[in-house]
């Protein structure tokens, strides 16, 4: 049951493994997220060195974004130009990510970094979701129904460059698709997560993008910078693991349908509080980790300084 | 076995002079395959012209390669544990197992020991980068890599079937890295190294893992669009083979 993970240089149970992709996978399909934010932590939990941790799990929301995509595709709805222009901003984020994990593994800080940022960006996001789907479902039960139309704010309005954006039925400056690319690249670099649920609420809040094609676009958007990142890491971290990748990707494609069976039958604002408590908790076990005291206050890597 | 019956010719043809040591190992190469687990080689050995059992010491040192190391220290800042002072080692090995008669203490002394670098307690850097003292920094070198099994000090462990006749099992942990290894035959006599033998052992990845780990290294482009391409394509399979209709 044992396999050798050629650049991670250890042996894992592969059972634990197809385990860990199928339930990631399982609950990327049900929330329509990549699942990169609980990848990379359990497999550091598991004792994967976290270079090789962030960078092979782009591999698996590769897989479960591809699949996703075509399902998308199929209806036409990708906004192809909206997703190019972003990716201009991601290859800008993904080169400076890299270069920020080759530095902080140089500083000692990688394990450090990739925790916090974890911990800041799943405790916002998962306490702004958790708000949101209790109001929802308060306003459920009272029969109220809530009018979550976003307002365009000026500024985006008035930022130069603009283009057309046909299928988003859009007419706006590309810097803000941009900056998000980029902010999104520069996280998938350093935490190793495709950055749906950075995208999909960037897309609709910030950009108002139509919701039917959010979703296709996202996805485009997620299968390139993760590509990309994936060839980055592996040319100048030499970390991502072919054996690792595999074995995630097939639990992972595997669980990602079952999980759309299942969501399908969940209600949204149902969905959105789970996802939020599992975010929460995963952010909350981060932290914990961060303030807790140490068993052995020394650690050791085998690597020239 | 045949190293062994060359050992015994050894034994009986030379010429008569002081004790001296003849060893052997199982195998001289581990080879890392998928399913590796880790193993046991057998170090085995004789004396020749052998004196009494009494006040005579075998020890048995299995040496990885060196590896550059780097210990980190953590500090509570603002409520949250960072890692603050390091310090840089050179010329530690990656990899040590020590099997003797009895503990390293009671075979000689400590500078003997010092000398062979016999015992945990003897490893020295050849090159520290540290502003701190050092010393708590190699301890915990010693200490992660005895918890991770790389490090092990066996005394009582060597197996004697005559009174020149010995040999001991050296557990090769999962986590061993690939490189050179030196098995070490020290034999002691009231404290005095009187003999020394010294064999390569070679640990390497085989077939997939060397292939693989070898792209990753010298074709990290190819290797990186592969894993790409991989999982592009299972994403791929997966949505066509599994789609429910709509």
């Amino acid at each position: 049951m044992e396999i050798y993970l050629p650049v991670a240089e250890m042996s894992v149970n592969w059972l634990v493994i197809i385990a860990l992709g199928l339930g990631v996978g399982f609950l990327s399909g049900m929330f329509g997220v990549g699942g990169g934010f609980l990848m990379t932590p359990l497999l550091v939990f598991i004792g994967i060195p976290s270079t090789v941790a962030v960078a092979t799990t782009l591999s698996h929301v590769t897989a479960s974004s591809m699949s996703g995509a075509l399902t998308q595709w199929r209806k036409r709805a990708i906004d192809f130009t909206m997703a190019g222009v972003m990716l201009a901003g991601g290859i800008l984020g993904t080169l400076c990510g890299v270069w920020l994990v080759a530095l902080m593994r140089r500083q000692g800080q990688m394990d450090l970094i990739v925790s916090l940022t974890y911990v800041i960006m799943l405790g916002t996001i998962g306490i702004i979701m958790l708000r949101e789907s209790l109001a929802t479902l308060r306003a459920y039960r009272s029969g109220v129904t809530v009018s979550s139309r976003p307002v365009h704010r000026g500024w985006i309005q008035a930022l130069p460059f603009k283009m057309r954006f046909r299928q988003s039925r859009l007419y706006i400056s590309v810097i803000p698709p941009v900056a998000i690319g980029f902010a999104v690249g520069a996280l998938s670099a350093v935490m190793g997560i495709g950055g749906g649920f950075i995208i999909v609420p960037a897309m609709i809040y910030i950009l108002r993008m139509p919701t039917n094609v959010v979703m296709g676009t996202s996805l485009v958007q997620i299968i390139a910078v993760t590509a990309i990142t994936t060839l980055l890491q592996a040319t100048s971290n030499y970390a991502v693991d072919i054996i690792l990748a595999g074995l995630l990707v097939v639990g992972g494609v595997v669980g990602a349908q079952l999980g759309v069976t299942v969501g399908a039958r969940l209600r949204g604002e149902q969905l959105r509080l789970l996802l939020a408590l599992i975010v929460l908790a995963v952010g909350g076990g981060l932290a914990w980790q961060l303030v807790a005291r140490p068993a052995d206050f020394y650690s050791l890597s085998l690597e020239a300084p | 076995m045949r190293r062994a019956l060359f050992a015994l010719l050894l034994v009986i043809a030379w010429p008569a002079k002081a004790e001296d040591l003849v060893s052997g190992i199982s195998q001289d190469l581990i080879q890392i395959t998928s399913n590796y687990t880790g193993t046991q080689i057998v170090v085995f050995g004789a004396i020749e012209r052998a004196e009494s059992a009494q006040g005579r010491d075998i020890v048995v040192v299995v040496r990885g390669p060196d590896e550059p190391m780097t210990v980190r220290r953590r500090d509570r800042v603002a409520g949250v544990w960072v890692n603050r002072d390091a310090a840089h080692f050179e010329g530690l090995p990656a990899y040590y197992y020590l099997a003797a008669t009895q503990p390293v203490s009671r075979i000689a002394s400590r500078d003997t020991l010092a000398r062979y670098e016999i015992g945990l307690d003897q490893l020295k850097p050849s090159a520290i980068g540290s502003h701190h003292d050092p010393e708590p920094f190699r301890q915990a070198v010693i200490r992660h890599l005895r918890q991770s099994r790389l490090y092990a000090e066996s005394p009582g462990s060597i197996d004697f079937y005559s009174e020149s006749l010995f040999s001991t099992r050296v557990p090769v942990p999962a986590g061993v890295i690939r490189g050179q290894y030196n098995v070490e035959v020290y034999l002691f006599r009231g404290g005095q190294m009187v003999s020394a033998q010294s064999t390569p052992l070679f640990v390497d990845a085989s077939g997939l893992e060397r292939r693989l780990s070898n792209a990753a290294h010298d074709a990290p482009f190819v290797y990186g669009l592969a894993c790409v391409l991989m999982a592009m394509l299972l994403g791929w399979i997966s949505s066509v083979l599994l789609q429910r209709p709509a």
